[in-house]
């Protein structure tokens, strides 16, 4: 795979669901109940108080803390990868077995990977921004960051 | 991970293809949670079981499961489905919804669950005592388990309730192990305060532990010995969506916490928070954004009303009207509802104008109106996106807006 210039931002976590897979990152540091904040048919983020609202996690590296609620998160994931919509990986602060359960069950019934990983080195929300673009390799235990945004740059966010 | 001889022939196909897959969705998740080994669990509360919750993903897995002859080893009960399956025509409910629901319920017995189609098994239907593990999804009952009866379970993710049913197990992990019980913050309490709170107070009480404690095992001191079980419902079901919390340590009510010292192993709690009755106000202001005392919805019962909080409503509303403009909706059990009938109390709240709904959660009844009161936290929190002004008020509260008694 051809290298993208790498950015020297690489964080270790602990993996929970393997894979390798690559996207922009979404990030939130506010926790999420995926059952009312997502709409698996479409990947949007429903929730007006969330502040993800409006935001679609498909094809993303999603960021967040830590999932809270509902135990039906689980069948949320398993949706949005019946219908294309899951995030490509998942990263968190802690992993909830209730999320862990979506993907294994994503990859049993659609051979759907999403890579998870959690309990990070330091916290990726510091350092990673929406939209960058990231890899999370859940085989090694690595988070990287592989392009920060053009808006960021250009704005000089860090 | 450490398997039985048991557990291996499960996981061979010895036991049939439905038990394998269940059994190595379940040790893949014993795995990814550094689980030594499995743990035989008595029995499941299936938070799985409405079609609007597991869509058509979980219900290819439930038929799939069922078409490949599995029959659950344990006793299993339901969560809510997605209908009342005797009003759901009367309710306008989407008969495409009721027409997977009710293939998902054929499924979900023939493998030989229990219908109980209740988020509070805990009152009609589940066998559950002390020291027991039990694999139970939903986040109130689970909190109800582990808090109000001292059973052990951790909070199962929807479809691997059905998975634990299937072979009777769940990984050896999180809330089964004694080290991961103990309680860690302090809340502290006057007693006195809490000598006048109802089921809806405990409501706010359990949101604000939720969400200081987030993932923290709480261990909360001045609960009055005299708690109801409706109040710790109530309580269970909050603190799960104010934070993350599936055990609470109520200390001279939960079974292994009679003191502080007694919740903490021993040890002394990493935080000592002191709750007054500002903080308690302050969450519930945010909690409400009604403005007025005129809703188009009230609703009750999440989770769903027992017998005793269905006759107390029914008393509260006898020669009453509930006004033209507004619709006064109750959910509960099947089980709590015949019994409410029985006793009258269903008729005296229908032919004031409320509308009594089994089997089913307000997340599956269409509501016309767009601004809500209810005496329940959770619902208040959950149903935002549903709703454009949501109030909290405890039955008393909502009868008077349902009747149009103004304050």
């Amino acid at each position: 795979m051809r290298r993208i210039p790498l950015s020297n931002i690489v964080i270790k976590c602990v993996p929970v669901s393997q894979g390798i897979s690559r996207g922009e990152a979404l990030v939130t540091r506010q926790p999420i109940c995926l059952y009312d904040s997502l709409d698996p048919k479409s990947g949007r983020i429903v929730n007006r108080r969330h502040d993800l609202y409006g935001k679609n996690v498909s094809g993303k590296i999603l960021f967040f803390p830590r999932g809270i609620g509902s135990s039906t998160s689980a069948a949320t994931i398993l949706e949005a990868a019946r219908c294309n919509k899951a995030p490509n990986a998942i990263v968190n602060l802690e992993t909830e077995p209730i999320i862990a359960v979506g993907a294994i069950l994503a990859e049993k019934l659609y051979r759907r990977n999403i890579p998870i990983v959690h309990r990070p080195e330091t916290n990726p929300a510091d350092l990673i921004k929406t939209h960058d673009l990231t890899e999370v390799n859940a085989d090694l235990g690595l988070i990287e960051l592989l392009k920060r945004s053009k808006a960021r740059a250009s704005h000089g966010m860090r | 991970m450490f398997l039985t001889r048991e557990d291996e022939e499960l996981l061979n196909g010895e036991h049939g293809e439905g038990a394998k897959i269940a059994m190595s969705v379940l040790v893949k998740l014993g795995e990814m949670y550094d689980a030594d080994r499995m743990l035989n669990v008595e029995n499941v509360h299936i938070d799985g079981s409405a079609y609007g919750w597991i869509n058509d993903s979980g219900l290819e897995l439930v038929e799939k499961f069922c078409s490949l002859g599995v029959r659950f080893r344990v006793p299993a009960t339901l969560n809510p489905s997605s209908i009342d399956f005797d009003m759901w025509k009367e309710l306008q409910m989407s008969s495409r919804v009721a027409e997977k629901q009710l293939r998902l319920a054929n499924a979900l017995k023939r493998m030989g669950a229990t219908p109980t189609w209740t988020c509070a098994p805990y009152q009609y239907g589940a066998d559950v005592r002390f020291g027991q593990n039990v694999a139970w999804g939903e986040s109130n009952a689970v909190g109800f388990a582990n808090t109000v009866v001292g059973a052990r379970t951790e909070r199962l993710g929807d479809l691997a309730d059905v998975c634990s049913a299937i072979v009777g197990k769940y990984p050896y992990f999180g809330l089964y192990r004694d080290e991961n019980r103990r309680g860690e913050m302090l809340f502290e309490l006057r007693k006195q305060d809490l000598e006048t709170f109802g089921p809806t107070d405990y409501g706010i009480l359990g949101f604000f532990i939720g969400s200081v404690a987030e993932a923290k095992i709480p261990v909360v001191s001045g609960i009055p010995k005299n708690v109801t079980t409706d109040q710790l419902k109530s309580y269970c079901a909050a603190v799960a969506v104010g934070g993350s919390v599936g055990l609470s340590h109520l200390c001279g009510v939960t079974p292994e916490a009679e003191t502080v010292a007694h919740a903490c192993h021993g040890s002394i709690p990493e935080e000592k928070i002191t709750i007054g009755t500002n903080q308690l106000e302050q969450t519930r202001q945010k909690l409400s954004t009604l403005k007025g005392d005129c809703p188009e919805v009230i609703c009750l019962g999440c989770p769903h009303y027992s017998v005793q909080e269905l006759t107390r409503l029914a008393q509260l509303l006898k020669g009453k009207k509930v006004k033209k403009d507004v619709r006064l909706v109750v959910l509960t059990s099947r089980a709590a509802k015949t019994l409410a009938v029985e006793m009258g109390a269903v008729k005296t709240i229908e032919s004031s104008g409320g509308k009594v709904i089994a089997d089913t959660c307000w997340n599956f009844v269409p509501f016309e109106g767009r601004t809500l009161m209810t005496d329940s936290v959770k619902m208040a929190w959950v149903s935002m996106s549903k709703f454009t002004e949501v109030g909290i008020g405890n039955m008393d509260r909502c009868v008077e807006a349902a009747v149009g008694i103004m304050r």
